[in-house]
């Protein structure tokens, strides 16, 4: 089940011809020479790639398209429909968590002749939509028609850890596809951004809806992306006539079960396991978790979804029996995002002595994929169990460059670390002010209590001019993001 | 000294005929008379338990093997041959002649048993093999198999490596010899006996056909089963109950203050087990065992295989009850601890390594089914268990001495057979339990008497993760119980 992120769109008919004419002044395509670093030599800027996306002007001078499009960019064109020249672009606003971004151009002369896009809203089930890109298999703008197939919240791929409503269409979308339109009566109603790839599934594509892209504008209009915010908690239906008759609900009653609530999260200390969600912001829950909103039924979350930093959550709950309304202020996004995609960010390391240590997170584990049996329990359950109150960064051994100095490190690669003398190690600054200390031996110890790693002071200072140079090093530590 | 010189005498008279015999190897008439004189057939059928469904057995399948008749009318294998055995036969090699046979007793962590014909009459006139003295390196051993018609087979081969080494059923390591030789399958298995000057050097228990390489049980590890065997009460191996680490850091030498040369580092200890009990702590550094010093890999001078590994002093060389002296080094200060070699206690396993013969536990309420925690219940995720199974069950199986002394066994909501009473929790599956009805759940046992006492009417039920909490309706499910075991063919909803 491995979803692509779309790169591109095409031509069906005569009716979508006629619309690709209309359309053809608001749509742009996207050049993006990007660079990813490398979690592996994380002191090394990383290799440089290019990709093609499409992307559509809205108000105020601004194209729209996927952050997937535009991330780790190093350098952005974007051309528009009978214009042969390409013009200098710049990423204005990126959401990784939503893949949206808001692209600025430095020259003015570009908007003259382009019609900002106006968007719409969640379309019916069933009825006809467009979509328009660059996809493979041609240069020029491409249309393709599909129906509304479903509606419904999907993970989002470019993140690997987010859900939001997402609709499905059957119209053919392609690498290219991405950050293009999808358009009905004239209108914007989603953004083409995944599909599936393989054999799974045939003519399943994905768009970000305007309820997604609306809250988006709205989080930027300040100037600055905020985020999702969340109430990290879980919760699960209730079907089963025993758990809901030992949680008091009576036979007409409906809610869902509150399963975890996250320490450190919006409900953490207002909500509790085993409490039964009966309403959110006035709108009924039913047993299987979803709400009526706007002729749909989806999931409750989509309250929460559209709303800002600073917001309130209204809930009515049982707890033990006795109903009870809550609010949940949600001041800041959910912190500890280990377990996402990260891009545009720079890989933070300390090398020391020929040992390279990291904070550990989703880039780390697809680049290094270590097969360390204590590590991959606690990434994986990093969150589920709140292993990020002992230590909200998972800082590792993550590769030894061979040197006198540290011959017999070897067995300890990618074993996490809890101390280095004797201070626990909480964050990869915390690596860094302890080899910043000058002590004679630096001891090492890591989870699990074996035999503590050390390193003499004397032989790190000897090999350091020896390991810079032989492993072309370029920098010992970064530890800014 | 009587019956020393008898015994001697007996190998004598053996080695002689075998000299006359082997010598036209290839000669096969005269191989199987000798062949037939200490090699039987073992055809075993086995049957494991399928611990997805832990109350029927997968389909039976068939092993074939070649055991070794020894003394006291005993026939030699490896534990795998017959592990989960519903029968066994004994096959005599020329006539096809068979017995039936049971286990008389069987290790998985030595890999042995032996075996016994119903029929005590069935070994007339058979020779049992004498064991053979330590081999080293570089001698020569022959590995024997026996044509379909009875002939034996042999395959010279040369041993290649002696060293402590793991077994299969990952419970610990013991000595183990490696023999190079191109060796041909020609039975079910490789538990095939292998023999130099006409006796015994060992068991092949498996055979790395691309390095022509097999494992061999030597004997100094038969002879420390056999000793065990004829003991009043069988024991086993006992086991120091730690891990280390070399030290062979000079820098980590240094900062510990190391002066002595060798030497190994404590890195982790199994609760409740000999070390443990003796007040061996990790982080203590071990000198030496039993008086003799330890190299930085935790070697001695064993006066049989030169440097080995110090476990087999104290697994084979030593049996259960034996007290070592381990020379420590502990802040600075150099302690002498004795410590008493206990086996290893499966009832203080967090999660037992090894269930076989063993019918698993489970218990079903409701059609919530529950298990304990076991590494042949991870192994049903197939080859790669360790990183398809679920990583919280890995984890503790794999780090279970880390877990609190008392935390029990872990007793995991392993599925769910939809019931009426178990609408909406079809999706459950490899949760850990904590609490039923308020009561801290450390076996299935206890989990079986938790549920004798219902809160207000309802099975409460915790789980460390999602969902954290569900509830079952007393009542119904005791109304459903016949229906319940009816529908899914259940022989019965528990077995503890």
């Amino acid at each position: 089940m491995t979803r692509f992120p779309l790169t591109a769109l095409a031509f069906l008919c005569t009716v979508a011809a006629l619309n690709a004419m209309e359309i053809s002044k608001s749509l742009v395509r996207i050049e993006a020479t990007s660079q990813e670093p490398n979690y592996k030599t994380p002191w090394s800027p990383g290799d440089v790639s290019s990709g093609v996306g499409a992307g559509f002007v809205v108000d105020g001078k601004r194209i729209m398209t996927n952050a997937h499009v535009v991330s780790n960019a190093r350098f952005l064109t974007v051309s528009k429909e009978g214009d042969p020249n390409p013009y200098l672009a710049k990423v204005l606003h990126i959401a990784h968590d939503c893949d949206l971004a808001l692209l600025s151009i430095e020259n003015p002369a570009f908007f003259k002749s382009t019609v900002p896009l106006e968007f719409g809203g969640i379309p019916d089930i069933e009825s006809v939509v467009s979509a328009y890109g660059y996809p493979v298999g041609g240069t020029r703008l491409s249309v393709t028609r599909g129906i509304v197939s479903r509606i419904d919240f999907q993970p989002y791929s470019h993140s690997g850890m987010d859900s939001h409503l997402a609709i499905q269409i059957d119209a053919a979308i392609n690498p290219g596809n991405s950050g293009g339109p999808v358009m009905q009566n004239g209108k914007v109603v989603g953004v083409a951004f995944q599909g599936y790839s393989g054999d799974i599934a045939q003519n399943v594509g994905y768009m970000i809806p305007t309820p997604v892209i609306q809250r988006f504008l709205k989080d930027v209009q300040d100037g600055h992306y905020d985020h999702y915010v969340d109430l990290a908690l879980t919760y699960r239906n209730l079907f089963n006539p025993a758990s809901r008759r030992a949680l008091s609900l009576e036979d007409e009653t409906t809610g869902v079960q509150v399963c975890s609530v996250y320490s450190g999260g919006a409900a953490d200390g207002i909500m509790k396991p085993g409490d039964v969600i009966l309403k959110i912001d006035g709108h009924t829950v039913s047993s299987d978790g979803t709400i009526p909103l706007e002729n749909e039924a989806v999931p409750l979350d989509e309250v929460v979804e559209r709303k800002f930093k600073g917001d309130k959550v209204e809930l009515e709950i049982l707890r033990d029996g006795k109903p009870m309304a809550l609010t949940v202020p949600l001041n800041e996004p959910w912190p500890f995002k280990l377990q996402s995609n990260l891009y545009d960010e720079k890989p933070r390391f300390v090398v020391a002595g020929g040992l390279v240590f990291q904070p550990v997170d989703q880039n780390f584990m697809d680049a290094h994929d270590p097969s360390d049996q204590r590590l991959n329990y606690i990434f994986d359950y990093f969150i589920a169990d709140q292993l990020h109150t002992n230590r909200p960064e998972i800082v590792v051994l993550s590769n030894i460059l061979p040197d006198p100095a540290n011959a017999y490190a070897e067995e300890f690669r990618y074993s996490v670390v809890d101390e280095v003398n004797s201070q626990r190690i909480k964050r990869i600054e915390d690596i860094a002010t302890a080899f910043d200390e000058q002590t004679d031996y630096y001891v090492i110890k890591f989870a699990g209590g074996g035999r503590p790693l050390v390193l003499e002071r004397k032989a790190i200072e000897e090999a350091r001019p020896r390991i810079r140079e032989r492993y072309n090093v370029a920098a010992e530590r970064n530890l800014k993001k | 000294m009587k019956s020393i010189h008898l015994k001697r005498a007996v190998w004598l008279a053996l080695v002689l005929l075998l000299a006359i015999q082997s010598t036209p190897a290839d000669d096969s008439a005269t191989a199987p008379a000798s062949a037939s004189k200490f090699l039987l057939r073992v055809n075993s059928t086995n049957q494991v338990y399928e611990f997805f469904q832990p109350w029927i057995k997968k389909p039976p399948f068939s092993r074939r093997g070649i055991g070794a008749l020894i003394d006291g009318d005993r026939i030699l294998v490896t534990a795998e041959l017959v592990a989960n055995s519903t029968f066994i036969e004994l096959e005599k090699p020329a006539t096809a002649e068979k017995s039936a046979a049971t286990v008389e007793r069987i290790d998985y962590d030595c890999n042995l048993a032996v075996l016994r014909p119903a029929d005590p009459a069935f070994l007339a006139g058979m020779q049992p093999l004498a064991l053979n003295g330590p081999l080293k390196v570089g001698d020569e051993a022959t590995i024997l198999q026996l044509e379909p018609n009875g002939d034996i087979a042999q395959t010279l081969g040369r041993i290649t490596s002696i060293s402590v080494a793991g077994y299969p059923s990952e419970s610990g390591s013991l000595l183990l010899f490696k023999l190079g030789a191109p060796l041909q399958q020609r039975d079910g298995s490789f538990t095939l006996p292998a023999v130099r000057d006409g006796r015994l050097i060992g068991m092949l228990m498996r055979y790395d056909a691309r390095n022509q390489s097999a494992d061999i049980i030597p004997t100094a590890v038969i002879r420390h089963f056999l000793a065990e065997v004829n003991s009043p009460t069988y024991q086993g191996f006992a086991r120091l109950g730690l891990a280390f680490a070399p030290l062979r850091d000079p820098q980590l030498r240094r900062y510990i203050g190391l002066k002595e040369p060798g030497s190994i580092y404590v890195t982790d200890i199994t609760p409740r087990g000999s070390a443990d009990a003796a007040g061996i702590k990790k982080g203590d550094v071990i000198l030496a065992v039993d008086g003799l010093p330890l190299d930085q890999d935790g070697n001695y001078n064993d006066p049989d295989y030169g440097r080995i590994l110090f476990s087999h002093l104290t697994n084979t060389i030593k049996h259960p009850g034996a007290v070592l002296p381990l020379k420590i080094l502990r802040d600075g200060q150099t302690l002498e601890i004795p410590v008493t070699m206990q086996v290893a206690n499966p009832d203080h396993a967090i999660s037992e390594t090894h269930l076989s013969d063993e019918a698993p536990k489970y218990l079903i309420l409701g059609g919530l089914v529950f298990i304990e925690l076991s590494r042949p219940y991870l192994k049903e995720w197939g080859s790669k268990w360790a990183s398809n199974a679920p990583q919280r069950l890995v984890y503790y199986d794999a780090f279970q001495n880390e877990l609190p002394a008392d935390r029990g066994r872990i007793i995991i909501l392993s599925q769910v057979l939809p019931t009426p009473d178990t609408i909406g929790y079809e999706d459950l599956e490899n949760i850990v339990v904590t609490k039923v009805n308020g009561q801290p759940i450390k076996s299935l046992a206890d989990l079986s008497e938790a549920a004798q006492k219902p809160l207000k009417g309802f099975h409460k039920i915790e789980f460390e993760e999602d969902p954290k909490l569900l509830f079952l309706d007393a009542a119904s499910i005791q109304s459903n119980a016949d229906e319940l075991k009816k529908h899914y063919s259940l022989p019965a909803l528990e077995r503890l």
